[in-house]
């Protein structure tokens, strides 16, 4: 790559090439670089990239194998139960504990293991028909059906065998509430609402904490509706860790640095059906 | 303006988004054969092209949260994304060939707001033929070699014998001549200046 910046001209007479992803990679990063740092206009590249979609539409139809779909979702199905192991983080060396005050705060909040498991789904159905009731506001609609979307998510993988549901409940001073379904593996689908948007390089990043060692699970930013419907990684999970919620400066720590957002704690396994 | 055939598309990418297995294989069944066109013509070999394919469909299965309203069709984002793979299949069997870091990142064009994407994306084989037909033969053969054989400016040089240079010029001035055929609806629109007739 050169070492000095790419001039405007030099980039506009490279637009044509750089929409159709024809540039070598350091001309590429160039052309990016100083997309990202040029404060005039780049109308042309708009105009160029525009045609590119078109391109798509100039090609012989033929129909792939019937096979093909069968080994996408297999495919897929795999990536679903394995998902997240290969971003999952390394664990770390020496585990910040989580600060003990959370836990007690935490503790505090959570019913015993015999609080009926159907009671807490029953709790989590009304916290979303309440929420639902208050919205007047467009926008607020949009998001609550966004957030109907993420509990049918949730409900679904609770109602798996071994699964388990938790109620995340904010933290002093804080807002987001929302629920969790624990499958067996220790993947968590979560649905939370509430939360104030994260911005810049923030996220929320989503712990399961067994005794006093924290384990990432995911990552994630929110926008101004406040929802957020993620599924984790599996994690090693036990009955009675801490599902918590920590804002975090940026993605990727190894132990919670930022706010305690919300927390719940994983409660026994259902008992098993009885006739 | 979003058509019904978008809103269903995001509709069913937000139940990829959430997990859904159903939703991936509608998303697959709708695109499955453009998606299978796609590759195939890069990569000219069918067996390669189902790896592509499926490469492509697990990457949409996996980022489907990265989709960005507003940045052209679920149609344009999930055909693009066949197209940035199939071009990293083809370039891997070319070891002189560097590979751009940028295996989760949407192609280039996706990064730019363009509403007439919407309208690009929707033109059929018979359209884009014809404006394609209508370029000079240089600047045809400059954008079919860099977008469906995923050669750089340099191995487009090498291939055809003209300057770098005049590859930039060619694509570009070609891309604009293209831009404006369409619009036009095609009536021999190629009044491109800079570069002339057939080589």
């Amino acid at each position: 790559m050169n070492e000095r910046p790419m001039t405007h001209d030099e980039a506009l007479e490279l637009a044509g090439l750089f929409v159709l992803g024809a540039l070598e990679p350091a001309d590429e990063a160039a052309v990016r670089e100083h997309l990202a740092t040029c404060p005039l206009s780049h109308a042309e590249f708009e105009e160029l990239g525009g045609v590119v979609p078109a391109l798509l539409a100039d090609v012989e139809l033929v129909e792939p194998p019937a096979a093909l779909r069968d080994r996408i979702m297999d495919a897929a199905r795999a990536d679903l139960a394995a998902r997240g192991r290969a971003i999952a983080p390394p664990a770390p060396a020496a585990p910040t504990p989580f600060p003990s005050a959370i836990e007690r705060e935490t503790r505090r909040r959570t019913r015993p293991s015999r609080f009926d498991w159907a009671l807490r789904i029953a709790a989590v159905i009304a916290i979303v028909v309440a929420g639902a009731g208050g919205l007047l506001l467009q926008r607020q609609l949009d998001a609550s059906q966004r957030f109907d979307r993420a509990v049918a998510a949730v409900l679904d993988a609770a109602a798996k065998p071994g699964a388990r549901a938790v109620i995340l409940a904010p933290a002093e001073g804080k807002q987001g509430r929302g629920l969790a379904a624990v499958a067996p593996d220790g993947t968590v689908t979560l649905a939370m609402r509430d939360l104030p948007a994260t911005g810049g390089t923030q996220v929320y990043t989503a712990w399961v904490i067994v005794g006093s060692t924290p384990t990432s699970l995911a990552d994630f930013t929110v926008d101004a509706n406040g929802i957020a419907s993620v599924i984790t990684h599996p994690a090693p999970t036990q009955p009675g860790a801490i599902i918590a919620l920590t804002l975090e400066p940026n993605a990727g720590n190894m132990a919670p640095t930022g706010a305690i957002i919300s927390t719940g704690v994983t409660p026994a396994a259902p008992p098993a059906a009885t006739s | 303006m979003a058509s019904p055939v978008d809103d269903a598309d995001r509709a069913v990418l937000e139940l990829v988004t959430n997990g859904q297995l159903d939703a991936l294989q509608d998303l697959y069944d709708r695109y499955r054969t453009m998606a299978y066109s796609i590759a195939l013509r890069i990569t000219t070999d069918p067996s390669l092209a189902e790896d592509v394919v499926q490469d492509a469909f697990l990457g949409v299965w996996r980022n489907a949260s990265r989709y960005v309203e507003g940045r052209g069709s679920v149609k344009t984002w999930v055909l693009s994304i066949v197209h940035h793979r199939a071009v990293d299949a083809v370039r891997r069997r070319r070891p002189t060939t560097g590979l751009p870091e940028r295996e989760d990142t949407p192609p280039p064009a996706l990064t730019l707001p363009d509403l007439w994407q919407e309208v690009a994306g929707n033109l059929d084989r018979e359209e884009i033929a014809g404006a394609m037909a209508r370029l000079t033969d240089v600047q045809r053969e400059a954008i079919e070699l860099a977008y469906w054989a995923g050669l750089t400016q340099p191995e487009i040089a090498e291939r055809t014998g003209a300057p770098l240079g005049t590859v930039k010029s060619r694509v570009r001035l070609g891309l604009l001549a293209l831009r404006r055929s369409l619009l036009e609806g095609g009536t021999g629109a190629d009044g491109t200046p800079g570069e002339g007739g057939p080589a």
